[in-house]
């Protein structure tokens, strides 16, 4: 047994702060049983403490002693950040470690999964591992969309919990200031984005105002949403729909684009938009917000509403605060952007795996009741305690300089194993302004359904590599050009979708489509 | 080879004499030769031992994982299980516009880069050369060589912020002149001047360095007699130094050819946008995009492939037609 002495301090210290561990009824395997892991995601290049194999996660010595299964550290690619990059390197090196995990392994697993080296789990899942089958079963359609084109799947993923990512964020103070409301349709945001930008709501007597700002370009195709246009059905920028048909389809090229994006076009000659948001990139939040010059912002709930407490010294009356999306032109209030259920991270079978059934028979321990919180909260009384029936993270936990996901990492959960995130565990430490956000969120029916991808099969995946990277391309050259007033896009729009077309646009929807029609037909 | 066809029954003594003669003489195989150097100054091989197995482990060896170019390569079947597949991935690569547009910005960036960029290390290090006082010399030199030092992502902040149209330097002294500001970075028709005058800025003062040490090795004695026969600085310059150093500035040229298709494309992804896509994208850039981001290997290692024969023929060109009119050559 490897690392013995160390194991032992930890089984000693865990065993004093935790003794309820000892009933036994989690145990999946009579004799210790070690399995070898491959657990590369940005955090931590490696299955312990920060990626260093020696120091064992609380979390993953709790585990041992509740399921019987060690797991043994076997990373590959640990001098690199890029888990796509070490994943290659696994594959390539072809001696694979009973279990594959981290960050990104939905495409590899798909990908060389059919091709045998990773083991199909529907079975396996359906016969050993009850509380990931009922997790599907309450789940319908997340099965389908982690298949492979061979109609098996082959990881579990990360399953995030939470609905709400981004939100419309505000300067209410400059709202105040100004005497306006908060806008409620497309109108009203385009007197307001004038009124920031021409009646000085900072003060201090420059025109120097950003009406409408965003840390990622791409967030300028979200007003598309307000002309109901689309800019993506995922999380992932610039990706395809499904339209009202039930079709698959690119949002770049409806007609309710051509309108959306002229409108845009005219909003960002207009100064409405700030003129750099295509290079000021990821500290422009930072910066627009802390020199008191950025009015309206698309953004992440939790991080956003940091900004109240962070900027409260420093710009006099900052209320930065989420407001309804705006309604679009034909009152539809539209909040695009969502988190997704399932990520494409989480952990895999591989061939090499000598008994899979223990494998999923562990994989199913971290979907029951005292499996989820130790992956979420940590170990119970180190972390958090139980109170009324809700796990609660102790004041040290909430009150510690480092942010308590920082924390969690170190401890082993909220990593990226297949796991089911608890969204009380972000809850507890988001700030109030956001909290309030959300709820008002929740209480408007605002989120339209995500399109959580297709998996090709090797012909499909073959056409969609020729044509897309170079269509994709097209798209965005095009976007940014209109948005930048070279070329005015309603002229242009005829030759645009004729050229798309010729680019193969067609070919890749056929494939898209037949896909999409296989995997959740 | 090794007998003498003129032996005519020699006495004891010249037999003697004949046979360490012939032992001096005589001349062994390629391979006994390289054996009794190889004995006789194992120091220097051994010396040699680490830059040929550098070479073997990192540039020979992968070479044989170029047919993944004519492969549908998996990494999971490995190499050698990949079925073929002819000349499929060029055959995509040049149905492609934007590869074809992508080849014809690296050609048109290298061409500048190496038009504007090549001169000016050597200008530098002329002026170096002429400099007398040495605080001065060095504190220039140190602040030239220093960008070569910083990482491209920082260089590629500086850029962005100092062609910021509300924020940068350049719209601020443009502005003094009543010019309004211009946002760059999205323009295609200034990327490939901002990106050449950056590689200038960024390398052009260590590039200097290979220069100065030519001109450090000429000789002392050319320019004394030319101070006697009363040679102007400026003569010297032009009739001395310079043709001095030509055969490195004709070596360091062949080189720079050799490398044109290898543009510094890190550079470009950190400072490019779609916007700019059309004078921006090289073939570096394109095979990022289009090969490495979809995990397509094989059309990638096509795409550089080819880009590794262009720049292998340029090579040849450029030492043969060196060869021909300058007698100074790579080999």
């Amino acid at each position: 047994m490897r690392k013995l002495p160390l194991s032992l301090v930890m089984l000693a210290t865990t065993a004093m702060t935790a003794p309820a561990f000892a009933d036994g009824h989690l145990q999946i395997v009579d004799e210790p049983t070690e399995l070898t892991i491959h657990m590369h995601w940005p955090r931590a290049q490696g299955y312990g403490v920060g990626g260093d194999a020696s120091q064992i996660y609380p979390v993953e010595q709790a585990a041992r002693d509740m399921t019987g299964i060690s797991l043994i550290d076997e990373t590959f690619g640990k001098n690199t950040t890029d888990s796509a990059e070490a994943m290659n390197l696994l594959i390539a090196a072809g001696d694979m470690p009973d279990i594959v995990g981290g960050h990104l392994i939905q495409q590899p697993v798909n990908e060389y999964g059919p091709q045998g080296a990773f083991v199909p789990l529907n079975d396996l899942v359906a016969e050993h591992a009850p509380n990931i089958q009922a997790f599907w079963d309450s789940h319908p359609g997340l099965q389908e969309a982690i298949s492979a084109y061979d109609g098996n799947y082959y990881y579990i993923p990360y399953l995030p919990d939470g609905e709400f990512g981004r939100a419309w964020y505000i300067r209410q103070d400059w709202l105040d200031a100004l005497g306006l409301e908060q806008p409620q349709n497309v109108d009203e945001l385009y007197e307001v984005m004038v009124a920031f930008r021409d009646q000085d709501p900072n003060g201090n007597g420059l025109a120097d105002e950003v009406p409408y700002f965003a840390r990622q370009w791409e967030e300028v195709n979200r007003l598309l949403t307000l002309w109901d246009a689309r800019s993506s059905g995922s999380d992932t920028y610039h990706d395809f729909y499904v339209n009202e048909a039930g079709q698959v389809v690119h949002p770049y090229a409806q007609d309710a684009y051509m309108v959306g994006l002229s409108n845009i076009a005219k909003w960002y000659e207009e100064g409405l938009i700030d003129a750099e948001i295509f290079t000021r990139g990821s500290s422009s939040r930072d910066y627009l917000l802390g020199e008191n010059l950025g009015g309206i912002t698309h953004d992440w709930f939790a991080s956003t509403s940091g900004y109240n407490a962070a900027l409260a010294d420093k710009v006099e009356g900052f209320n930065f605060v989420p407001f309804l999306p705006p309604a679009s032109v034909s009152g539809v209030r539209m909040e695009e952007h969502r988190r997704i259920p399932i990520k494409p991270d989480g952990w895999a079978i591989s061939y090499a795996a000598a008994d899979p059934v223990t494998v999923v028979k562990y994989f199913d321990f971290w979907f029951t009741e005292e499996g989820r919180l130790l992956s979420n909260f940590g170990v119970e009384g180190r972390t958090w305690d139980m109170v009324d029936g809700e796990p609660v993270y102790k004041p040290e936990v909430l009150n510690s300089d480092q942010a308590v996901n920082s924390q969690m990492y170190l401890e082993g959960a909220q990593i990226q194993r297949g796991y089911w995130q608890d969204y009380r565990y972000e809850w507890q430490w988001t700030a109030e302004a956001a909290r309030e956000g959300i709820e008002l969120y929740s209480a408007n029916d605002l989120l339209v359904d995500q399109f959580l991808g297709v998996a090709f099969n090797e012909d499909e995946q073959a056409i969609y590599d020729r044509y897309w990277p170079s269509l994709r391309t097209y798209m965005l050259e095009r976007n940014q050009a209109w948005i930048l007033g070279s070329g005015d896009v309603e002229a242009d729009w005829d030759d645009y979708i004729e050229t798309l077309n010729d680019m193969g646009y067609q070919v890749v929807l056929d494939v898209m489509n037949s896909a999409y029609a296989r995997q959740y037909g | 080879m090794s007998n003498d066809p003129n032996f005519t029954g020699p006495s004891t003594e010249e037999l003697v004499f004949d046979a360490s003669e012939a032992r001096r003489r005589r001349k062994p195989s390629r391979m006994v030769r390289l054996g009794d150097h190889m004995k006789r100054e194992w120091q220097l091989y051994l010396m040699l031992l680490p830059t040929i197995l550098w070479l073997v482990i990192f540039l020979y060896k992968p070479m044989y994982g170029l047919q993944i170019a004519f492969k549908d390569y998996s990494i999971f079947r490995g190499i050698s299980a990949s079925p073929w597949v002819g000349f499929e991935h060029f055959h995509t690569l040049f149905n492609n516009d934007q590869f074809l547009r992508a080849l014809r910005n690296t050609i048109i960036m290298s061409f500048y880069g190496l038009m504007f960029g090549f001169p000016v290390p050597i200008m530098l290090a002329l002026m170096f050369n002429e400099v007398l006082n040495q605080t001065f010399k060095k504190s220039v030199q140190t602040i030239v060589y220093l960008p070569h030092f910083i990482s491209s992502v920082i260089i590629a902040g500086i850029v962005i912020t100092a062609f910021s149209p509300s924020a940068g330097i350049v719209n601020t002294i443009i502005g003094w002149f009543g010019v309004e500001p211009i946002y760059f970075l999205t323009k295609p028709e200034w990327f490939r001047p901002i990106f050449v005058g950056t590689g200038i800025w960024q390398e052009a003062g260590f590039q200097s360095i290979v220069y100065l040490a030519a001109i450090a090795g000429v000789s002392p004695t050319l320019y004394e007699s030319a101070v006697v026969d009363g040679a102007s600085r400026w003569q010297m310059i032009w009739k001395i130094t310079v043709p001095s150093i030509l055969p490195t500035i004709i070596i360091m040229l062949i080189i720079r050819i050799g490398n044109i298709l290898e543009i510094s494309f890190e550079m470009i992804i950190l400072l490019y946008q779609p916007a700019t896509y059309e004078t921006a994208d090289v073939v570096n850039t394109f095979i990022y995009r289009q090969g490495l981001q979809g995990g397509q290997y094989d059309f990638a290692a096509a795409a550089g492939l080819f880009n590794a024969v262009v720049a292998f023929t340029l090579v040849m060109t450029a030492n043969t037609i060196s060869k021909r009119y300058s007698r100074t050559s790579l080999w």
